[in-house]
């Protein structure tokens, strides 16, 4: 059965692009057939950090109006076989499209793929509702701070309010050592405000910039951390039990130590 | 480095997610709940009011009205300390 999934947060800059790009990669990765959407019409980034840019010819409201076939649009990744990406117009607005458009084209979409991955744009308004339209269920993405955490909820609101399933969470950004200090809102703050399922946790690492500097994202690399927090969020969102959490290691020098050992800081392990 | 300095001799020991926590959970309720603190104010005289009429209540001392918020619902909490039943006056 295919599922059709909707990535979004509310805020802006949070990393829903980069969450989109990586699940689709390690899930088609995992043997299933994926479709990224990105419905960011206008501000369309999902090419870039996919690495597809060059490639685009149609696109989404192309797609919609009828210029072209789905599967004139559809450009795959060559990187993972599975992996197909329907791109965003640049030059229209997101008026372009309507959310009943958007049902039937994803209704069309999911009789190809065993998961479409909708790569929702920020704010609340059109393009926010063309892009829950057509899911099944939503992740929610947010980071460690008190302006995303707030914007989540009020979408988490407006997603139970579509009637779609209890939505699901990944944090991202987090900063083992700082939330270790208790500078940063560790998960079970976040999931006693927000009281969400977690899906999983991605820490704040270089690895994002230099993946997207290069249009190749972590979960094509097996040596990356970032990568394989987003393999195990992959096979969490396929239904797989007991995935084992990451365990995230910081800061094992002398000082850390020793403050440690004095009871200055807590533990150097934090889990997600 | 200085907030070290100031954790280790002591100064400010609350690290800052409480801040982050408590702000947001505060942020969250006014967020659901559109009520000023005039309002909440006036709604907090007028139930006092009608609960008067029925229990006397010790004046103002360790009366409690808030907005709580506990897995995604708010919640008006309030604690009245009551002194004895009114007698009821035949009408």
């Amino acid at each position: 059965m295919s599922e059709c999934i909707v990535i979004t947060s509310g805020k802006g800059g949070v990393g829903k692009t980069t969450t989109t790009a990586n699940l689709g990669v390690a899930l088609a990765r995992g043997g299933a057939k994926v479709a990224v959407l990105d419905a960011d019409i206008g501000l369309r980034n999902l090419d870039v950090i996919l690495g597809l840019e060059n490639r685009i010819v149609y696109d989404l409201v192309h797609v919609i109006e009828g210029e072209c076939r789905l599967k004139q649009a559809l450009i795959r990744d060559k990187r993972a076989d599975t992996l197909y990406l329907l791109p965003a117009a640049q030059t229209r607005d997101k008026n372009a499209v309507t959310p009943a458009q958007m049902r039937e084209l994803i209704t069309q979409m999911k009789a190809e793929f065993d998961f479409v991955l909708i790569d929702c744009p920020a704010g609340i308004e059109q393009g926010f509702k063309n892009a829950i339209a057509g899911a099944d269920r939503a992740i929610i993405v947010t980071t460690p701070e008190v302006s995303a955490i707030r914007d989540a909820d009020r979408i988490i609101g407006m997603v139970e309010a579509a009637e779609l399933p209890e939505p699901e969470l990944i944090i991202n950004r987090v900063r083992p050592r700082m939330v270790a200090s208790g500078d940063m809102m560790n998960k079970e703050d976040i999931l006693e405000i927000l009281a969400i399922p977690l899906l999983g946790i991605v820490p704040d690492h270089e690895d994002v910039i230099v993946t997207a500097n290069k249009g190749m994202p972590a979960a094509f690399d097996d040596e990356s951390i970032v990568g394989e927090a987003y393999r195990r969020i992959g096979r969490r969102i396929k239904g797989e039990k007991d995935v084992p959490e990451m365990v995230f290691n910081h800061d094992t020098g002398f000082w850390a130590t020793l403050k440690r050992w004095m009871g200055l800081a807590p533990s150097r392990e934090v889990a997600g | 480095m200085r907030e070290i300095l100031k954790r280790l001799f002591g100064g400010d020991t609350r690290p800052s997610k409480d801040d982050a926590k408590q702000r947001l959970k505060f942020l969250l309720i006014h967020d659901q709940v559109d009520l000023t603190p005039g309002q909440l104010e006036q709604m907090k005289a007028e139930i006092m009011e009608v609960i008067s009429r029925y229990v006397e209540v010790e004046d103002d001392h360790g009366t409690e009205f808030k907005l709580a918020r506990e897995d995604g619902h708010v919640a008006l909490v309030s604690s009245i300390p009551v002194r004895r039943v009114v007698e009821r006056q035949a009408s």
